[in-house]
């Protein structure tokens, strides 16, 4: 792409991008560490991350100043307002997904451990694992202006929706099993839907990145696989 | 900076000023000198019989009625003539023939026409008007001047509707108007004040005109509005008063002169104020 | 990205190019070109007007865009040396035809120029001027159509008690509103707007834009601007031109937000070289 006329126009962009860089290297690490956390139930990080989540917050504000501005100062067109309206979206979605993060956090102090915690808690990092993949990935198709990629992790979505809807299942399985299990559990669920979010952020940005590249929405259905909404587990009399 | 360089060019700029100055001192001095001779000989002879009485014979009282009134008849008939023509054949160079060669080869002879030596106009007239007519005459004397006036008033109208921006023209044109209402409704309303301009500098110009008279509507010592007959004015009547020997008609030459000179004056004052006029509109 | 990628992404738009239907275009350019002297500076235009809808020529000073306004009421006759090639059918009447009788034609296609044009008379007689120039009117019914045209410029109330006053004392706003006044007072058909609000302070920009969306109900609308915003604030369609040609042309919205051509978009976002 030619540079503007108005060389500060192209440093005010570039600026905006790098911001939206940070807050993504941010979020994916709070994301990361929440996960950590969680597993080894380690206090000490949860904390950290509830006080990182504060630069989070700090950047989307000035994402968002800026880009104020900016429309203000430059009527942005065609390419240009789309690059500024995407990092407001972008900027939007990665402060939810540092809420996210920092909400399941907080949740390793409720959680205790528990019997059936190793093997549960698995299957939250295996979500994680995979969030985190598309949030990578979408970040990576951001910065590099990949319509290709972006499409793809807006299609990948499903898989992510799949495994929490089977982590879901297998929740309630255990809280019916034992009422003990219910508080435990019922975290747990959180932290999987946490982070089941995380990834439907990362398809929000995927949206916003294909629009940003080609100026059409992306309107086909998208797949979906999470029928959680619909699931539920016989109550097995005995 | 180099502060001698800086001086040199300042003695230098200094020098030129006062060169300057000097130069428009000595013009003035000539004209200030010019009009307070004229004042000083014309206004003794001012008095209510100059306007009244006629040309004298040597030697006897009299005043330069006739030639007054004689200048101004002569001077409408050559504004008369030569004001529609000159509007039109401005018109036409500037409006409908603007960009035809044509209109170039007009514009130059019209400017050898402006520049052209007024006796060489006279002696046309007197060869194709007097000549044919066996007489002279106030029309021959007023043909004359005309042919003096129409170069003014082409050259005025063409430069004046020239000057009238090409988008008014357009503007015109644009809601359907026909060429020629564009030139009377837009054209010349905003060139009037330019035209009218011209127009009085023309009658300036042919009020002091002595050489095209000479040998058209000649002179006459007598009381005549008759356009068939010779016909009195100003500058005759001040060139011959002036080359005689009595010291009267001398006298009348001098304030027939300061009565010309203030005319043309204020004629040139008023056509200077009216094109202020247009310009601040 | 590749071109595969947004091929089965993309629904095909609604309107990439505009179909030529006779009914809805009040005018359609057919391959024109234009010549000043040798120079060709139209090098085979072909878009339509949509009938009582604004269309926006934008693009580099240049481009060819006033020309083309120039063209559609032939303004460009009034020089030598300039001529138009090709086919511009008013409702389906060729005016490049030298048959055309031009008067008639800029009755119906009213031109609103970049400087203000007020004739130099009142500002009753400025609007009186056009619509005597085709009707015999009793006086009280061009009073009448004085008011109305007025009115509809949103001019009426500033100048109602002075419309025996130059219509040069107005201000330069007050000016262009009096000429449009005027052009629409002779009841045009299609009316031209070039550059209309490039000598104008933003006030007066805002209450030109106002009028020309208010006139679309009435006219089909040409406007030539500079001012990108002004484009994609009042017009329905967008041509974009480049060196004499049509590079893009399309709705509006689309133009703005993702135009198909590169040099649309290098242009609109400030990116020409």
């Amino acid at each position: 792409m030619p540079e503007h006329i108005v060389r500060s126009y192209d440093d005010e962009l570039s600026d905006l991008s790098q911001k939206i860089a940070e807050m993504g290297g941010l979020a994916e690490q709070q994301v990361a560490d929440s996960v950590v956390a969680l597993a080894r139930h380690d206090g000490e990080l949860a904390q950290r991350i509830i006080t990182a989540d504060q630069r989070i917050d700090r950047l989307q504000h000035q994402v968002e100043e800026a880009a104020i501005l900016m429309i203000a100062k430059r009527q942005p067109m065609a390419l240009d307002l789309r690059e500024i309206m995407a990092a407001i979206h972008i900027a939007n979605d990665l402060e939810r997904v540092g809420d996210l993060a920092k909400n399941t956090a907080k949740r390793v102090f409720a959680v205790e451990s528990h019997f059936a915690a190793q093997r549960l808690v698995a299957g939250v990092e295996h979500i994680a694992e995979l969030s985190l993949a598309q949030l990578k990935r979408v970040l990576d198709a951001y910065a590099d202006r990949d319509l290709a990629a972006a499409r793809d992790v807006w299609e990948r979505d499903d898989e992510i929706d799949a495994m929490y809807t089977s982590l879901f299942r297998e929740l309630l399985t255990y809280m019916m099993e034992d009422p003990r299990n219910i508080t435990f559990c019922t975290h747990l669920l959180f932290c999987a839907k946490n982070i089941e979010r995380i990834g439907d952020h990362a398809t929000n940005i995927a949206e916003t990145v294909h629009f940003l590249i080609s100026g059409v929405p992306l309107t086909e259905e998208r797949p979906k696989k999470d029928d959680s909404s619909t699931t539920s587990v016989e109550y097995a009399r005995s | 900076m180099n502060a001698a360089l800086y001086h040199r060019r300042r003695r230098r700029s200094r020098i030129v000023m006062v060169l300057s100055v000097a130069a428009t001192a000595f013009g003035a001095l000539w004209l200030v000198l010019i009009l307070g001779t004229l004042v000083w000989n014309g206004a003794a002879g001012l008095s209510l019989a100059v306007f009244a009485e006629n040309t004298p014979p040597p030697g006897s009282a009299g005043g330069l009625a006739n030639a007054i009134v004689g200048s101004v008849i002569l001077t409408i008939f050559g504004i008369v003539i030569g004001t529609p023509i000159g509007i039109l054949a401005g018109t036409w160079m500037a409006e409908y023939g603007r960009y035809s060669p044509l209109s170039t080869v007009i514009r130059f002879v019209n400017d050898i026409l402006l520049s052209a030596p007024s006796i060489v106009i006279g002696l046309f007239v007197y060869e194709i008007l007097v000549v044919s007519m066996g007489h002279f005459s106030a029309w021959a004397g007023g043909a004359a001047l005309a042919m003096l006036v129409i170069p003014v008033v082409v050259r005025t109208t063409e430069d004046m509707l020239l000057l009238v921006p090409n988008t008014l023209r357009e503007a015109g044109a644009a809601i359907g108007a026909p060429r020629w209402k564009i030139i009377a409704s837009v054209g010349y309303r905003a060139a009037r004040s330019g035209i009218l301009t011209g127009i009085l500098l023309a009658v300036a110009r042919i009020t002091g005109e002595t050489a095209p008279l000479l040998f058209t509507a000649l002179n006459n010592q007598f009381w005549s509005l008759d356009p068939n007959q010779p016909m009195a004015s100003l500058p005759v009547t001040i060139f011959q008063f002036a080359l005689s020997p009595y010291a009267d008609w001398q006298q009348l030459a001098w304030t027939g002169a300061l009565i010309v000179t203030f005319a043309v004056l204020t004629l040139n004052i008023v056509a200077r104020v009216l094109s202020n006029l247009g310009g601040s509109k | 990205m590749s071109e595969a990628a947004i091929a089965t992404i993309t629904p095909t738009p609604a309107v990439a190019a505009r179909s030529f239907e006779a009914a809805k275009d009040k005018v359609s350019v057919r391959d024109l070109r234009f010549y000043y002297g040798d120079t060709l500076a139209l090098k085979g235009i072909t878009l339509a007007l949509e009938t009582r809808k604004v269309t926006a020529f934008i693009g580099p000073s240049g481009c060819g865009k006033s020309t083309l306004l120039r063209v559609l009421n032939r303004m460009y006759d009034l020089y030598p040396n300039q001529r138009a090639e090709g086919e511009v059918m008013l409702d389906g009447e060729n005016i490049l035809s030298p048959r055309q009788d031009l008067n008639l034609l800029r009755a119906r296609v009213g031109m609103v120029f970049q400087k203000p044009t007020p004739f130099p008379m009142s500002i009753f007689d400025n609007i009186a001027f056009g619509i005597q120039l085709y009707e015999r009117l009793p006086r009280s019914e061009i009073a009448d159509r004085v008011e109305a045209a007025l009115t509809r410029a949103a001019l009426w109330s500033e100048v109602k008690d002075k419309l025996r006053a130059s219509g040069l004392s107005l201000s330069g706003g007050q000016q262009q509103r009096l000429c449009i006044a005027r052009t629409i007072a002779a009841r045009p058909e299609v009316v031209l707007f070039d550059e209309p609000c490039s000598a104008l302070d933003p006030i007066s920009t805002s209450k030109i834009e106002e009028l020309i969306d208010e006139l679309k109900s009435d006219y089909t609308i040409a406007i030539v601007t500079h001012n990108m915003q002004q484009a994609a604030r009042v017009s329905d369609y967008t041509a974009f031109m480049y060196l004499g040609e049509l590079v893009e042309f399309g709705e509006t919205a689309k133009m703005f937000m993702a135009p198909a051509d590169k040099r649309t978009q290098d242009y609109i976002t400030g990116r020409f070289g």
